[in-house]
């Protein structure tokens, strides 16, 4: 099956500084927006950039990603010449096929992209949030007659070094490469997003490899440019953000409440798994009740809302009794949030119970322990499954690890940031 | 449960619920923000664990056979497990339209044959009520019955209602369709099992009769005949007939009267082909006692009021005791009370519908609307700063653009 184009969407990322929110999932499976998770936004764009076939690499608890993935229906991805693969990692001839990186992991599904001899392959990454037709990077990619166009943003100076940072000619073409650089000579940010013809795919990832390359940022660029292969930069101007850390993730999900931001999901077409085992069942509308005060939130099917919620995201099937508030939170499914507790600055990941006048998020604004500087805004993460008993108090910037039962450990205050 | 397979009648078209059907049969009705009225008889089928199931629909039965599609969404694929929409179709005969509830069965016979059942549940398609029909079925092998039928025990007691007398031993002796007083506090369910040998006799007798209907033509004739049995369910069921109970059905949800949140109702989320999923509601404005479905955008005010997807309530605009269909827009300083909205209405800046007039009933239809209930049919499009009275109907797809509308109009 000839295609012009296909995709390859790396959703194998560890997302360690997510923290617990990553322990037991992928970073692209890790829930966002109260019904969807981080790799809808990916998925969804290339269903709504006509791109129709995709693989879909995998390493890392790929289960509920696996799960989420599906049989591709829900992105219209399913048909005879419509598909989305799971390509995990295979045992081969080699001892271990582990993915060791990027470039590694598409190097060994070289086979997969044959089957389509697709003129050019985009490879995506599942864990940004952002709107993009990826038509209009291929008509530049063809515009240019590049070899190979890179997707880039503009990030403020001061983050640019978490990037890989280009320096573009006047007419767009790459002539410098820099990954992560202490002191960037641009903010032109990767988005992560490639669009290679396929040959130079296949024959650069052949090379790189031959020399120990695993990384496309690391060593395909630069290799690239080493040849002077027509590498050029496309300047996507729209909303983009790498959710990387819990402070991102928090942000990202906030900005969904400021229309201002640019995260305009009504307008975004974003499509999720609605089938996923046990939802097939179509969750009742909210219900919010008499004494509910709602203000500035997201609210998801199934929820039954008594207390009061600001600024707040909710995902299906969560209740938030009476007298109990819920403010700047970010609350996964099947949450039970008991009378009078408050929360603040929290994410609380799915099935959490928590008891009725318990505090969570009130204290002094002391680092994360552990983390450190990557968990010192405020936020606190409660793991999945957790049990907060009644009365509880535990401070900012903490973590509270997925399946514990605090009511069992006979304390009431857990300072902050601690790691419980 | 494969002995027995379950016949759901939807064919009916319902005049009394003015412009809710005017489009649609009385199954595919909106109800309850997300779902359809045959939803409640297909998840419980579901739940139940009857796997093969016939839909029996004449009316317009476009927008149930895309609403139904191929059943998944209640689990009906597999190798055994199967749902099949029966319309009417052409035989010997000159015309085949269905007569009645029971001339739709009993023209479906063969599908009945097919799979070969010691029993058929027959069951209405446009009741609310969470039942598994599997404790019926039970009952009705512990009875040794011929026929069971289920009654509830609503507050209302309606005159159109099928009303039976049930013996201490479960024994139905006397069953009046639409009697001129209540013989009973139990009212029909339109719930039947019927051994299928006994059903083919009865549909087959029935066939030359005049009259096609199962209440009035064939469970009536039953007690004293058969081994008739009434299964007595007590918890809420509710039809509605007519607009009245239509929107009491809706104030009952609000008064916590129905836990549909524990019934597990599965409806079809995919919608013309694309799925629809849509963002978690977003609420800016203020919302009491009310239920808000996703895609909703609300910046005004919703009370008491049930909201389907999509309903965007702008800022200054109030909603209170009303009922909102899919992708309506209620724009700026609009206000409605006691209004039920169908799909993809405008209703514009200033608006005012229910406020005045709630005394006088409709012109029309003086028995069906006089409580101060108002209804825009499909795509209704109010210009701004009209005021609409109360127990007006407006049919779908009209453009008001008079300042005044007295109550009790009929806008056709």
């Amino acid at each position: 099956m000839k295609k012009e184009i296909i995709a390859l969407l790396l959703a194998g990322g560890v997302g360690s500084r997510l923290s617990i929110l990553a322990r037991l999932r992928a970073k692209p499976a890790i829930p966002f927006g109260g019904i969807y998770r981080i790799i809808d936004f990916t998925m969804s764009n290339i269903a709504n950039s006509n791109i129709d076939v995709v693989g879909v690499l995998t390493q890392y608890k790929p289960l509920s990603l696996m799960e989420h993935i599906d049989n591709g229906r829900p992105w219209d991805l399913f048909g005879k010449t419509r598909l989305v693969e799971i390509l995990p990692p295979k045992t081969g001839e080699e001892v271990s096929d582990w993915y060791k990186g990027t470039s590694d992991a598409v190097y060994q599904n070289l086979g997969f992209i044959d089957d389509f001899s697709p003129d050019m392959t985009i490879i995506l990454s599942g864990d940004h949030i952002y709107k993009m037709d990826y038509n209009e990077l291929k008509s530049f990619h063809k515009k240019k007659d590049a070899d190979v166009t890179i997707s880039l943003i503009r990030v403020p100076m001061e983050q640019a070094h978490h990037f890989g940072i280009a320096s573009l000619n006047k007419n767009g073409r790459i002539v410098e490469w820099e990954e992560k650089p202490r002191k960037p000579k641009s903010n032109l940010a990767s988005m992560g997003i490639y669009i290679f013809n396929t040959k130079v795919l296949k024959s650069t990832l052949l090379e790189s490899a031959k020399k120990g390359g695993i990384d496309f940022a690391k060593d395909v660029i630069p290799l690239l440019l080493n040849k002077k292969m027509r590498v050029f930069g496309y300047e996507f101007t729209g909303y983009w953000r790498d959710v990387g850390t819990i402070d991102a993730y928090w942000n990202c999900n906030m900005d969904l409440l400021r229309p201002e931001s640019g995260l305009k999901i009504e307008e975004w077409n974003i499509r999720t798994n609605l089938f996923v085992r046990g939802e097939i069942g179509a969750k009742i509308p909210a219900y919010i009740s008499k004494s509910a005060q709602v203000e500035n939130s997201l609210i998801s099917p199934g929820c039954i809302i008594e207390g009061r919620v600001k600024n707040s995201i909710i995902s299906p099937g969560v209740i938030i009794e009476k007298g109990a508030k819920v403010y700047d939170s970010i609350i996964f499914h099947n949450v039970a949030i008991g009378k009078g507790a408050q929360l603040i600055k929290t994410i609380v990941d799915k099935n959490v119970k928590i008891g009725k006048g318990s505090t969570i998020g009130k204290g002094n604004l002391i680092p994360n322990k552990v983390l450190g500087l990557n968990l010192s805004t405020g936020i606190t993460v409660i793991g999945k499954g957790a049990i907060i008993p009644e009365k509880m108090t535990i401070g900012k910037n903490c973590i509270i690890s997925p399946g514990i039962d605090l009511s069992k450990k006979g304390l009431n205050k857990i300072e902050s940031g601690s790691v419980f | 449960m494969s002995k027995i397979i379950g016949m759901i009648l939807a064919g009916g078209r319902v005049d009394e619920l003015l412009t809710l059907t005017e489009k649609r049969p009385k199954a595919a009705v909106p109800v309850f923000g997300i779902y359809r009225f045959i939803d409640f008889v297909l998840s419980n089928m579901m739940h139940s664990k009857i796997e093969n199931v016939g839909v029996l629909s004449q009316f317009r039965p476009y927008s149930l056979m895309k609403h139904i599609g191929t059943g998944e969404h209640w689990d009906f694929i597999g190798r055994k497990r199967g749902i099949r929409i029966l319309p009417p179709y052409k035989g010997l005969r000159e015309s085949d339209w269905y007569k009645g509830t029971a001339d739709a069965v009993y023209q479906n016979l063969s599908f009945i044959d097919e799979f070969n059942p010691e029993y058929v549940l027959i069951a209405a398609a446009d009741h609310i009520y969470h039942l598994n029909y599997q404790r019926v079925f039970d009952f009705h092998k512990e009875k040794k019955a011929d026929v069971t039928v289920c009654f509830a025990n609503p507050e209302k007691k309606y005159p159109w209602f099928g009303y039976g007398i049930i013996e201490k031993n479960g024994r139905l002796v006397d069953y009046q369709e639409k009697p001129e007083k209540p013989i009973s506090d139990w009212v029909s369910m339109t719930v039947y099992i019927f051994r299928r040998d006994l059903l083919i006799d009865l549909l087959k007798k029935n066939a030359l009769a005049g009259s096609h209907e199962f209440g009035r033509d064939i469970i009536a004739h039953l007690p004293g005949q058969y081994a008739v049995y009434g299964y007595k369910f007590y918890d809420y069921w509710s039809y509605a007939r007519t607009i009245d109970m239509y929107y009491e059905a809706n104030m009952e949800l609000l008064k916590g009267k129905i836990k549909i949140d524990k019934w597990d109702i599965c409806t079809n989320l995919v919608e013309g082909c694309a799925l629809k999923d849509r963002v978690p509601a977003r609420i800016e404005g203020r919302v009491i006692n009310s239920y808000v479905s996703p895609g909703c955008i609300i910046k005004g005010k919703v009370i008491n009021s049930i909201l389907s997807p999509e309903v965007v309530i702008e800022k200054g605009a109030e909603v209170i005791d009303s009922i909102v269909f899919h992708n309506t827009i209620i724009k700026n300083g609009a206000r409605l009370k006691r209004v039920i909205c169908d799909k993809n209405c405008v209703i514009g800046e200033g608006v005012e519908i229910g406020f005045f007039g709630a005394h006088i009933p409709s012109k029309e239809f003086k028995e069906l609307l006089n409580k101060g209930i108002t209804i825009l049919g499909k795509q209704t499009i109010v210009n701004p700063g009209v005021k609409i009275g109360a127990n007006t109907v407006i049919y779908s797809e009209k453009i008001i653009t008079e300042n005044l509308i007295e109550p009790g109009s009929v806008i056709k």
